[in-house]
C-alpha cells in the first residue's frame, strides 16, 4: 500500500489546485452551445492514426480562470458548424475577431495587432523560409498556453482584502474578473517568471545548437543560451532571482513580440537603442556601459577575459587544494614522528615526537 | 611545552564548534569539487564523460514520445491537466495491451467511448453474462476496500453548475456477479495468476502464440459494448440512484441529448444550430 500512497499524494495536491481554481465561476458565458457537455470529461480523447495521444478535455474550472474565460468556443473554433462535429483538421487562427468588446473600444477584440508586430519580427514565418525553418519558428501556440490568471504580489495588501472592499459597491463576479485581468499583467513585462521565459526560449529551440546552426544565424546567436547561462544575468536567474534580466527583458519592448536581429534599427539590442534597454534596471548607463559583452563566450580570442577567468579559477583551486595539501603533509609528518591522531578525550593529537629533546 | 601535562578537559562546546567547522570544510570541499567537475560555472572536466554515459542510455523512441507530448500540450492549448494515475499493477488486466484510450474503430464515437473510461472499468460494458449469476454494479477502487465517495460526476456544484471536484480520483463503476448474498468481482485483475504468468513469458512467445493467449483473456468479455441507451434511459442498466448520483444529475444522464445525437448521426445533425 506504500506505493499507492505515493500516488494518492499527487491526487490531493491536484484536488487542492482544483479547489483554488474552482473559487469562481463556471464557463457558462463562453459555452453557449454547451460544448462542455462532452469536453468537460478528462478521458475524452483518442489515439490518432499516427499513434499520437490526443486529449480533447477542457477543464471547466480551469478554463473559467483563464484569460479566455468569456470567449465563446466557436469564436476561435470557427470551423465547427454542426453537432456532433467531424474530426477537426483545421487550426485555430488567433487573428480571429471574437465577440468580446473590450472596455473603451469600438471594435470587437482580436489578437491582430500583436500578430502584426510578430509578423515583422525575426520569428515571423516568411514565404521564402525553408520548410525546416518554417517548422522551427514559433507560432502563437508554440509559446502560449491558455494563460491562467496569476495573482499580484500580496506584500502590501492581501488579494482578499482588496477585493472585499470592491464588493461593497460592485458585483462579485465582474469585479473579481476585472481585478484579475489587470493585476495578472502587473508583474514584469510578462506574467511569466524569468525562469519560465529562459526555459521557453531555450528548450527544444535556442539551446539546440545543431538546429540553430542550420538557420543562417550568427555564431553569437548559436551560443546564446550557453553564454547567457554563463553570464551574471543567467546565473542569478538560475539561482531563482525574480529581478534579473531574462531573454525578453533585453530583446523586446513591452510589445514582447518585437524581437529583431541586432543590426535591425528597430532591435532593442541595436547599439542605438541599447542604453534605453539597460536603463530598465541599471541607473548609470553610459557609452562604455552599453559596450559590455552580455553574451560573452570566454575563449582565447578574448585574451583579457580568458586570462582573468583562468587566474581567478587558479586562485580558487590553488587556495583550497593548497591548504588541503599542507594539512595532508603536516599529518603525514606528525604520524612519522609517532604522534597519533584521535578524537577521543578532548584532544586530537597524542604521543611525543621522536624529534623532541628528552628531558 | 614539552613535558607539560596535555590538556584533556576541553569544554563540550569546543567539540560542537569543531564539528561545525568540519561540516563547513567538507561542504566547501564538496562545492569546489562540483565546481571543478560538473557545474557549468567551472571547467566541467567530467561533463564529457557524463554526456557519453547519457548518450549510451538515449532512446530515440522515448525522446520522440516526450517531444510529441510537449507539442500536444501546446496544440491542445487549453491547459492539459496531469491527473494522478494508478500504479500499473493496480490496473485491470486490459491495460497490459490496451491504453486508456482503447476505442479507435468507430470514428463517430471513439472519443466519447473513451470518455467513459473515467467512470467505468472495461468490464462494465464488455462483460459476458454468466449463467446462474445476476450482474450488479458497484463503485470499485483498487486502493480502497469499500470506497465511500463522493465520486466524480455524481453531483453538480449548485453555485457554479460544474461537476463537483472530488478527492477520490480512482473509483470506477464495476460489475460484480451475484449469487445469493455473495458478490464476486467480475474484474480480471493484473494480479491474477494468468496475468502474472503472461507478463513473465510474453517476450518468449511467438506472435501466433501470443494471440492465442490473448484470446484467453477475452473469454469472459464481449467485443461490442452496450449501446448508449442501455444506460442513458429511464430504468437503464445502471441504477444511478443506488450508485449515489444526485437527482438533477440523474435527469441529465437519463435524458442525455448526446445519446440521441449519436444514434441519429447518419442522417441527423443540426446545421442551423449555430446560425
Amino acid at each position: 500500500m506504500k506505493l499507492s500512497k505515493i500516488f494518492i499524494k499527487p491526487s490531493l495536491y491536484f484536488l487542492m489546485l482544483l479547489m483554488v481554481l474552482s473559487f469562481g465561476f463556471r464557463a457558462e458565458a463562453a459555452d453557449k452551445e454547451n460544448c462542455l457537455m462532452c469536453h468537460k470529461y478528462r478521458q475524452l480523447g483518442r489515439i490518432d492514426e499516427q499513434g499520437r495521444k490526443k486529449n480533447y478535455n477542457v477543464n471547466e474550472n480551469i478554463y473559467a480562470n483563464t484569460v479566455h474565460r468569456n470567449v465563446p468556443c466557436r469564436d476561435c473554433h470557427t470551423y465547427i458548424t454542426r453537432l456532433p462535429h467531424d474530426p477537426v483538421t483545421e487550426e485555430v487562427s488567433c487573428a480571429n475577431e471574437c465577440h468580446i468588446k473590450p472596455p473603451f473600444a469600438k471594435e470587437n477584440f482580436s489578437h491582430r495587432k500583436i500578430i502584426n508586430i510578430y509578423n515583422k519580427s525575426v520569428h515571423a514565418i516568411k514565404e521564402n523560409d525553408s520548410p525546416d525553418l518554417k517548422l522551427a519558428k514559433p507560432y502563437c501556440k508554440y509559446c502560449h498556453l491558455n494563460p491562467i490568471y496569476t495573482r499580484v504580489s500580496e506584500k502590501r495588501i492581501s488579494y482578499e482584502k482588496t477585493l472585499a472592499r470592491c464588493f461593497n459597491c460592485h458585483e462579485k463576479k465582474g469585479v473579481t474578473q476585472a481585478y484579475k485581468h489587470v493585476t495578472h499583467r502587473l508583474a514584469h513585462k510578462t506574467s511569466r517568471s524569468p525562469q519560465e521565459i529562459v526555459q521557453l526560449c531555450s528548450k527544444n529551440c535556442h539551446e539546440d545548437v545543431e538546429k540553430m546552426k542550420k538557420f543562417n544565424v550568427s555564431k553569437e546567436s548559436v551560443e546564446a543560451v550557453e553564454t547567457y547561462n554563463e553570464s551574471i544575468h543567467g546565473k542569478a536567474v538560475a539561482l531563482g532571482s525574480q529581478q534579473t534580466a531574462d531573454c525578453i527583458s533585453c530583446h523586446a519592448t513591452s510589445a514582447i513580440h518585437d524581437i529583431y536581429k541586432k543590426d535591425n534599427q528597430k532591435a532593442t539590442i541595436n547599439p542605438a537603442n541599447r542604453a534605453k534597454i539597460c536603463r530598465q534596471c541599471h541607473r548609470k548607463v553610459n557609452e562604455r556601459f552599453i559596450q559590455i559583452d552580455v553574451h560573452s563566450s570566454i575563449n582565447n580570442k578574448k585574451p583579457i577575459l580568458f586570462f582573468m577567468n583562468l587566474g581567478l579559477r587558479g586562485a580558487l583551486y590553488s587556495t583550497i587544494f593548497g591548504l588541503m595539501f599542507l594539512a595532508l603533509i603536516e599529518t603525514i609528518g606528525r604520524k612519522r614522528d609517532g604522534i597519533k591522531w584521535q578524537i577521543k578525550g578532548g584532544t586530537t593529537w597524542r604521543g611525543k615526537s621522536k624529534r623532541e629533546p628528552k628531558n | 611545552m614539552p613535558g607539560e601535562p596535555k590538556r584533556l578537559d576541553h569544554p563540550k562546546i569546543v567539540l560542537l564548534i569543531a564539528f561545525v567547522f568540519i561540516i563547513i570544510t567538507l561542504a566547501v570541499l564538496g562545492a569546489v569539487l562540483y565546481h571543478l567537475t560538473f557545474s557549468h560555472h567551472g571547467p566541467a572536466i567530467l561533463v564529457p564523460f557524463q554526456k557519453k554515459m547519457e548518450e549510451k542510455k538515449r532512446s530515440a523512441i522515448l525522446e520522440d514520445v516526450k517531444r510529441q507530448e510537449e507539442y500536444e500540450k501546446h496544440r491542445h492549448f487549453h491547459n492539459v491537466v496531469e491527473y494522478p494515475t494508478l500504479p500499473g499493477k493496480e490496473l485491470t488486466v486490459c491495460f497490459i495491451c490496451h491504453s486508456d484510450y482503447p476505442h479507435s474503430k468507430n470514428k463517430k464515437v471513439r472519443a466519447l467511448l473513451n470518455m467513459h473510461t473515467q467512470f467505468f472499468v472495461c468490464e462494465t460494458c464488455h462483460i459476458q453474462e454468466k449463467k446462474g449469476y445476476e450482474i450488479v454494479y458497484k463503485w470499485y477502487n483498487p486502493l480502497e476496500k469499500e470506497p465511500k465517495g463522493p465520486f466524480f460526476g455524481t453531483s453538480y456544484d449548485p453555485e457554479t453548475g460544474n461537476l463537483v471536484p472530488v478527492k477520490d480520483q480512482f473509483s470506477r463503476i464495476a460489475p460484480y456477479f451475484k449469487s445469493g448474498d455473495t458478490l464476486l468481482s467480475a474484474i480480471q485483475h493484473q494480479e491474477s495468476d494468468l496475468a502474472q504468468d503472461y507478463m513473465r513469458v510474453r517476450d518468449q512467445l511467438t506472435p501466433v502464440q501470443r494471440e492465442n493467449v490473448k484470446k484467453k483473456f477475452h473469454v469472459s468479455t464481449k467485443p461490442k459494448g452496450h449501446e448508449c441507451k442501455v444506460c442513458h434511459s429511464k430504468k437503464g442498466l445502471l441504477d444511478f440512484r443506488k450508485l449515489g448520483f444526485a437527482e438533477n444529475r440523474i435527469v441529465d444522464l437519463e435524458q442525455l441529448n448526446i445519446a440521441g445525437m449519436i444514434t441519429k448521426y447518419e442522417k441527423f445533425y443540426i446545421p442551423n444550430l449555430f446560425k
